[in-house]
């Protein structure tokens, strides 16, 4: 090709010289996705961190179930009340948001941890909700509300497993 | 960077071997009475082993769960329940983490992932409630139905991704119902590999949210991210370009069993020894699966997932059919 000349290229590009321009112009991106993707990634990132704290603790010095009884009762097949029952000592498997009182544990500060990174959605949607607000996406805020709010239900142990 | 088909498939071959000799470690150092190994050998195992499937799944396009799941329950004696929450966890982790790279640049379609988010959403959590009714109500038997379901559910997808479609990576919409039009969830990204921009309208919503109402009950029962179903939703059924259905379903992964993997962590049926080592190493596999994504060909994609499906899959059929 001679240079300094412009051709169209296969894929709907301008070659100029030596140097390839694209035609167009890479497309606007929804606010709405970036903040839900920016919050849910920060927040699950911080309570992996946790996660991984809590963990370093609970081989260090233990915690609220017996780490040592946990990996064979694990590896046995034993179901989460056995587990439970056989480790923590405990007449059944422990309901609700077990590990808010068991934080000076290792075994606790990980799940508060695992605890953050499954609430990460959540408080991204409600940041989704905002960026879909801006973008006045009329049927689109009425949507994310409702997913917001069943999620907020979900996590606040409004809807739980009852035997 | 474009990586060639023979650097992939090494890259596969070298995580199906960490895979395969993390498990296989695992078992001959157990003995009757437990594992055998120490706690913190089996943190490290698990997150080697949980690392290879992280690079697998996103490479499909898919949620971690979705590959955890099925290995974890095929071949290991860890309790399906615990594995089942375990897996949520897994799916939620890595599609938290992979979804701020595909909403940056605008590969998931974020109206497709309101409009699905909330039949999805609602059936996963119906789903964990299901999952918890089993659990405490239809002992060995339930174990069994729910081996089998899954793993015939495994084999029907990796069938419909291999025989379904025709131009799935870029299918033709002639049509768009009124439905879906008056959604207005027809959208644009730019395509790196092309260097242009994609134009692209989809079809079909009230069929793709009775299909996510099916996944969600598949996704929150099973303990699945239902990538696996989500993308033949949005690609098959709705016709979204194929790169943009795998992006969507992995961000609407994240929604979704955010609401189905309470009731389990409710029930007690997560413990941070398991639970923290297969998040990490999923996050740690996805981080390096999202990085490849951009420059692997979607045909190649396709594979990877069929291939780890129909083997998953066939394995939890037997143990199902052995349990009964």
């Amino acid at each position: 090709m001679e240079k300094g000349k412009a051709s169209e290229v296969p894929g709907g590009g301008i070659v100029y010289g030596e140097t390839a321009y694209s035609k167009e112009k890479a497309p606007e991106v929804p606010i709405a996705g970036v903040i839900y993707g920016e919050i849910a990634y920060w927040i699950a990132l911080l309570g992996i961190l946790i996660s991984i704290v809590g963990i370093a603790i609970y081989m260090k010095s233990g915690g609220y179930a017996d780490k040592t009884c946990l990996l064979n009762q694990l590896w046995g097949g034993a179901s989460v009340d056995a587990i439970w029952k056989g480790c923590a000592g405990v007449s059944k498997a422990p309901e609700g948001h077990w590990y808010l009182s068991k934080l000076s544990y290792g075994d606790g500060i990980a799940m508060l941890g695992i605890a953050v990174t499954c609430s990460a959605a959540v408080f991204g949607m409600w940041g989704g909700l905002f960026g879909v607000l801006r973008s006045k996406w009329g049927m689109y805020i009425v949507l994310a509300l409702i997913v917001a709010i069943i999620l907020t239900m979900s996590v606040a142990g409004l809807i739980v497993i009852k035997e | 960077m474009r990586l060639s088909k023979l650097s992939v498939a090494v890259l596969l071959a070298a995580m199906i071997f960490l895979f395969s000799s993390g498990i296989g470690y695992a078992a001959e150092t157990a003995d009757p009475s437990g594992m055998g190994l120490s706690p913190i050998a089996f943190f490290f195992v698990f997150v080697a082993i949980c690392t290879a499937i992280g690079v697998i799944a996103v490479l499909g396009g898919v949620g971690g769960g979705v590959v955890f799941t099925p290995l974890m329950m095929g071949f290991t004696p860890i309790n399906s329940f615990i594995i089942r929450a375990t897996g949520l966890v897994v799916a939620l982790a890595g599609s938290l983490i992979a979804a701020r790279p595909f909403l940056r640049r605008g590969l998931a379609n974020v109206k497709m992932l309101f409009f699905a988010a909330l039949p999805y959403t609602i059936f996963a959590v119906v789903g964990a409630l299901l999952a918890g009714y089993v659990e405490t109500s239809a002992g060995d038997f339930g174990e069994a139905l729910i081996r089998l379901i899954l793993g015939f559910l495994v084999i029907f997808i990796a069938g419909l991704i291999l025989f379904g479609g025709k131009k799935v990576e870029y299918p033709e919409v002639k049509k768009v119902d009124g439905f879906t039009q008056r959604l207005g969830l027809a959208m644009s990204y730019w395509e790196q590999s092309m260097d242009k921009v994609v134009h692209y309208k989809v079809r079909r919503a009230p069929l793709g949210t009775f299909l996510f109402c099916a996944c969600g009950i598949v996704s929150g029962m099973f303990g699945v991210g239902a990538g696996w179903a989500m993308v033949p939703v949005f690609n098959l059924a709705m016709l979204a370009p194929l790169k943009v259905a795998a992006a969507s379903s992995k961000v609407l992964i994240g929604i979704g069993d955010s609401g189905a993997v309470w009731p389990y962590i409710m029930r007690g049926g997560v413990f941070p020894l398991f639970a923290v080592a297969c998040i990490v190493g999923v996050v740690i596999g996805t981080s390096i699966g999202a990085r490849l994504m951009f420059t692997v060909k979607a045909q190649l994609i396709r594979w990877i997932v069929i291939l780890v499906m129909i083997g998953a899959g066939v394995k939890l059929v037997i143990d199902g059919f052995n349990k009964l």
